[in-house]
């Protein structure tokens, strides 16, 4: 849930990446932390153990500027993919206003973005979120595999298993090359705001 | 395609999932080489091939170990504990001491126990926290395996007279409580009424209020048989009646189902409150097939829990 401070003029939002583990979240987050200077405004705060594998979270704070006199800062996280760290994906959820769901192209790891988008379907849930109403983007990343010959599963095969029924805007990328990384977020960002704009209207 | 090419392919595939840290199906593909070329005993290389994936295998191994053995939860900077706390205070429809509360309650849940109890000692300030924070303070001692500081802690609350006599009451049952849990019968101290006074004269014992009860959210169980052997599986609680919680076991890992049986006494169960992490034991009461309805084919399992065994 966003926070609109209006003395300050200033509204306060939260993106989270969410995905099964090893799908790149971290990796969208690294880049987006290298190019899109202008738009950090803090450090890039990242805690991973043995494997890389993240921990607690990401964060990367970032400001994009003015819209209607007011300034816009985001907060964007990763969550931890690992099933094991059930409870701390819940966590990282609370108050969140966009969700970029990562998921992984390989053939060997479909069931595993399944099973995260069901989990995320299901912690959403417990906050009283409706996956269908979220601003919610789908990014099939590591596209780039299939180059080096990796069984990757085609997009039409990705759409059918994450993407039928919840119809939300989706990006192909590769994180570790960027491709698609700008693209996934701007879309969520609109979306987020777009959904403001809409909750204002109405409330 | 010929036996090479494919051995060649699988090769490069569990190089590439090992890369990306996707050591299982890294594995499956070295096993998977290993196989075929075992299988096939006149290619020229045979020998060397399996050494060479023998060493690999290896590597691999080591690798999972080590993820294994990584702390899940260890103490982490100031600065990414604040962070914690600003984490899940992101919201502008609570006040700033539930927002204060709510934090301390994630780094509890995130293992950053000894901040956590710092919090809580600064919320018993707050005199609509007071009960909740002291109690959450208990938990974390108890998380620690700290009896002790847990009993000190509520004896030096006795004299602390933000603290009412009723308050203290249930702490000291709550406190009580907990320990009995954990096998240790002790009756605590109770605060001497002032001579004369009328006020917050409590003739009967506070009962164990529902709350102390912990609400188990989710639990972590070792699995020590089966294809998961080793690893700490992580189950929601779907349903909790007073020390018996409800699991829910999808068709899916049937090799989960088969690793239980009634009667089982499970140890090295982490369960998580939303207050705090604790160690236990439990013992599986009946694992039913769910007939009908949308979990139809999935299993609930019946764990009664002990929190805290020694």
């Amino acid at each position: 849930m966003a926070i609109f401070n209006i003395k300050k003029r200033e509204i306060e939002c939260k993106i989270v990446y969410y995905g099964p583990g090893r799908s790149g979240k971290t990796t969208n987050m690294e880049y987006i932390y290298k190019t899109y200077k202008k738009q950090i405004i803090g450090e890039m705060v990242s805690v991973d153990t043995e494997g890389d594998r993240t921990l607690f979270f990401d964060f990367l704070p970032m400001g994009l500027g003015q819209i209607k006199g007011f300034d816009i800062r985001v907060q964007v996280y990763t969550v931890p993919g690992q099933v094991q760290y059930s409870s701390t994906r819940k966590l990282v959820l609370k108050g969140v206003d966009g969700v970029i769901f990562v998921a992984d192209s390989l053939v060997v790891r479909r069931e595993k973005n399944m099973l995260s988008l069901k989990d995320l379907q299901h912690n959403l849930k417990e906050y009283g979120i409706n996956i269908l109403k979220i601003p919610l983007i789908m990014q099939h990343n590591k596209r780039d595999l299939a180059e080096q010959g990796i069984p990757v599963m085609s997009i039409d095969q990705m759409e059918k298993d994450l993407n039928r029924q919840l119809k939300v805007p989706s990006f192909s990328a590769s994180a570790i090359t960027g491709h698609g990384v700008g693209a996934t977020l701007k879309e969520c960002l609109k979306l987020t705001l777009l959904s403001f704009k809409k909750q204002f209207k109405s409330g | 395609m010929n036996i090479t090419k494919k051995i060649k392919i699988l090769l490069q595939e569990a190089k590439l999932y090992h890369s990306q840290g996707l050591l299982n199906e890294a594995m499956e593909k070295y096993n998977n080489a290993k196989k075929l070329i075992q299988s096939n005993e006149q290619l020229k290389t045979h020998q060397n091939l399996i050494n060479g994936i023998s060493n690999k295998i290896l590597a691999l191994n080591e690798d999972i170990i080590k993820i294994e053995k990584s702390p899940k939860k260890p103490e982490v900077s100031a600065k990414m504990q604040d962070l914690i706390k600003k984490m899940v205070s992101f919201s502008s429809d609570k006040n700033e001491d539930l927002k204060a509360l709510d934090g301390a309650i994630a780094l509890a849940k995130l293992g950053q126990i000894k901040r956590a109890i710092s919090e809580f000692n600064e919320l018993i300030k707050t005199d609509s926290l007071r009960v909740v924070a002291a109690k959450s303070m208990l938990r974390c001692y108890m998380a620690l395996s700290s009896k002790d500081e847990a009993v000190a802690q509520y004896e030096q609350w006795i004299s602390d007279h933000r603290f009412s006599t009723i308050q203290l009451d249930k702490l000291r049952v709550f406190l009580e409580n907990i320990l009995k849990k954990e096998g240790v019968e002790k009756k605590l101290s109770k605060r001497k009424p002032p001579k004369d006074s009328i006020d917050e004269v409590q003739t009967e014992e506070p009962e164990v209020e529902d709350e102390d009860i912990i609400d188990i959210n989710s639990l972590g169980i070792t699995i020590h048989r089966g294809s998961q052997k080793g690893q700490v599986v992580e189950f929601k609680t779907r349903f909790q009646l007073g020390n018996v919680v409800s699991l829910l076991i999808s068709i899916r890992d049937k090799d989960l189902i088969d690793v239980f049986k009634v009667g089982d006494m499970i140890d090295d169960i982490q369960y998580y409150s939303t207050a705090a992490l604790y160690k236990g034991s439990g013992t599986v009461k009946s694992i039913k097939e769910v007939k009908i309805g949308p979990l139809r084919g999935d299993y609930c399992m019946d764990i009664k829990i002990t929190l805290n065994q020694p």
